[in-house]
């Protein structure tokens, strides 16, 4: 048995090789399931757990030791403490316990030369006091508050650091870094102007749509940049809207803002991991055009025609349904496995994740036994 | 009088001056309830017209959304001269985000194609409990019910209010239409709902075809 | 440097260089201890402020 500082070494090379287009030992594996998944695995109350942090270092020694996986599988995680602090309307708990993000309007359309003037003192000055009621009001509470939820933001980070830390220690995971940053155009419909609100503003104002995109990608660069482009890791990009928009409203609005960023991000070293969320069929010739291994986790679409026609040039990832989990039998579940393994392995560039994050569980479901069968598959079969 | 040939193509146009300056010129004419009917109906044609170039992969989400909100302002303006005819609906739809789920975008697309194509729309809105969908539907006795979430958690819940449904007696009174992101024919069958879609204007062709 | 802070053009993020301008005090002191604990906590609140909305 290895010990873990040489399976992180291990694994570490083996990403290494990856990003760099070389084909690694066998095929690296994320574990879909996230935190949330985690937690209701241990038989805790979701809520609970995310508030009272000292029950996940179990959470996650439970979660780590029972299912396959070479990075830590503690996925994006919004804590509660510092949304609820800043009185958040954008990021919310919903009944169940699942931090969610409904639709919200941060931006009013009227607005738009205002943040296209300076983006940044437009966020703080009028975006956040509008979507946090604890930013709205007197100076002084506003700082008290401001202080409060950074504190705690940074004592709930620094907790699960440590957290992350041991279980990479005793699991011998591989140790990225990650910085997270959206497209432009994401970053203007997401928190600021709405799904509903930026599908009136691309027929009504196109060109302020166009311009606010210009005017924010210096900062989505700065969120994206990692602290030093050296460390093994990913600036990861969370793509959102472009399957919902016309093909001449994503080539002139959503694209070349998006491309900048990418191309932007990769000339300082780094790498870039896009999560192609829907169905981005349409769009393969764009993302081709991308620097070369450029890492893009799909959600749908079809693996054969994405592996043809940008394989050799870019690492994919996803395609792996998380539903057939809930609803397939063990033998679909790695047949499925199988099926993707064949079309994506060869020639390297393969990275093993599924087309969406698992963040329920029916413990009565058949769920837990698919995955553990589907991560045993690949690890077992995905050598080289 | 306003040439509904002209509106119907305009709508389906998504040409938003256009719309709003025929439907408003119109309504300073002070038009009886019987015209402004025709209007809405040019509209709702329009609409069609808009969920074709939707399947035709000609228009997106986008557009649909940007549709239901035009929609909503016509109507707005026409409220004040309608408001002395009876509408006549084809059916009635309960929607809602399912519980533990706080999406509404795919449920307001769903909602707003129903409401145009003149059925009566009850929306529960987001995170709706099983519990809420029985006391809705016992109360409006509704013929379809259409339950929405983009969480690949959803399936749960959707499982869980068709249950609920069952115990009260109320299943079999009712058609269920399942709509969102994780939704598939085996998450359809193992939810025990009676269509699935990921399209809207696909369940709304679904459900008009429940009340023909 | 951190990619895209000269184009910010903001009155929340002080770059280095501003700072130094409006606080002549410290041109006498160890500005190489100061300038990276400075800008270290202008750069954790731009990712606060940035991460409340992505």
């Amino acid at each position: 048995m290895m010990d873990a500082v040489a399976m992180t070494n291990e694994r570490n090379q083996m990403f290494r090789d990856l990003f760099s287009g070389k084909t690694p030992q066998r095929v690296p594996i994320s574990n879909p399931a996230t935190q949330d998944f985690a937690i209701q695995y241990a038989g805790l109350d979701l809520a609970e757990c995310q508030w009272d942090l000292t029950k996940l270092e179990q959470v996650y020694n439970k979660f780590c030791q029972d299912f396959f996986t070479d990075t830590y599988p503690g996925g994006s995680i919004r804590i509660p403490s510092h949304y609820q602090i800043l009185g958040s309307t954008c990021i919310v708990m919903s009944s169940s316990g699942f931090m969610q993000h409904p639709e919200v309007v941060g931006l009013l359309a009227e607005e738009y030369d205002q943040f296209i003037a300076s983006p940044y003192d437009c966020l703080v000055e009028t975006i956040l006091p509008r979507l946090y009621t604890e930013l709205n009001g007197s100076p002084a509470k506003v700082a008290m508050a401001l202080a409060k939820a950074m504190r705690a933001k940074s004592d709930d980070l620094a907790y699960l650091g440590t957290i992350q830390a041991k279980m990479n220690a005793k699991y011998g995971y591989a140790t990225m870094v990650r910085a997270l940053t959206e497209a432009p155009f994401d970053f203007l419909a997401d928190f600021l102007r709405s799904f509903k609100g930026i599908s009136g503003d691309v027929r009504r104002c196109p060109d302020k749509v166009a311009a606010a995109c210009e005017a924010v990608l210096p900062l989505m660069i700065k969120k994206g940049t990692l602290p030093n482009s050296s460390m093994l890791g990913a600036t990861f990009i969370p793509l959102h809207m472009a399957p919902y928009l016309r093909d001449k409203d994503f080539a002139t609005l959503y694209w070349p803002t998006f491309k900048k960023l990418v191309e932007t991000l990769v000339g300082m070293g780094q790498k870039v991991e896009l999560f192609v969320e829907q169905d981005w069929m349409r769009y393969l010739d764009y993302l081709y055009e991308l620097p070369e291994n450029t890492i893009m986790r799909f959600e749908y679409g079809d693996a054969k025609l994405v592996k043809e026609k940008l394989g050799k040039k870019h690492i994919i990832s996803g395609f792996y349904p998380v539903t057939l989990l809930q609803t397939g039998s063990k033998q679909q579940c790695v047949d499925k496995a199988k099926e993707l393994l064949d079309i994506l392995a060869p020639g390297g560039k393969y990275w093993w994740q599924a087309d969406k994050s698992i963040i329920n569980l029916d413990v009565n479901g058949p769920v837990v036994e698919n995955l553990r069968a589907v991560l045993d598959y690949v690890h077992e079969n995905g050598s080289y | 009088m306003i040439d509904l040939q002209v509106l119907t193509q305009a709508v389906g146009d998504l040409d938003e001056k256009a719309i709003l300056t025929m439907v408003k010129d119109f309504v300073a004419t002070n038009p009886s309830g019987e015209d402004a009917q025709k209007v809405v109906f040019a509209c709702q044609q329009g609409m069609a017209i808009v969920g074709d170039l939707f399947e035709k992969n000609e228009y997106y989400v986008g557009d649909l959304i940007f549709a239901g909100e035009l929609l909503s302002q016509t109507i707005d303006l026409l409220k004040p001269v309608l408001s002395s005819v009876v509408t006549q609906k084809v059916g009635s739809i309960v929607i809602g985000t399912v519980e533990g789920d706080l999406h509404d975008i795919g449920k307001n697309i769903f909602g707003s194609m129903a409401e145009a194509a003149g059925f009566e729309v009850y929306d529960l809105g987001i995170d709706v409990s099983p519990g809420a969908f029985v006391e809705k539907v016992k109360e409006v006795k509704p013929q379809i019910i259409g339950m929405s979430g983009v969480l690949t958690l959803a399936i749960d819940p959707m499982k869980n209010t068709v249950k609920a449904l069952n115990e009260a007696g109320l299943r079999d009174s009712v058609k269920i239409i399942i709509g969102g992101n994780p939704v598939n024919a085996d998450a359809c069958k193992q939810i025990g709902a009676d269509a699935f879609t990921t399209n809207a204007a696909e369940g709304l062709k679904t459900c008009q075809g429940w009340v023909k | 440097m951190l990619g895209g802070e000269d184009k910010m053009d903001s009155k929340y993020y002080i770059t280095w260089e501003e700072y130094l301008a409006d606080h002549p005090e410290l041109e006498r002191k160890s500005k190489q201890a100061i300038e990276p604990k400075i800008q270290k906590y202008e750069d954790i609140m731009f990712t606060f402020i940035m991460d409340l909305v992505l």
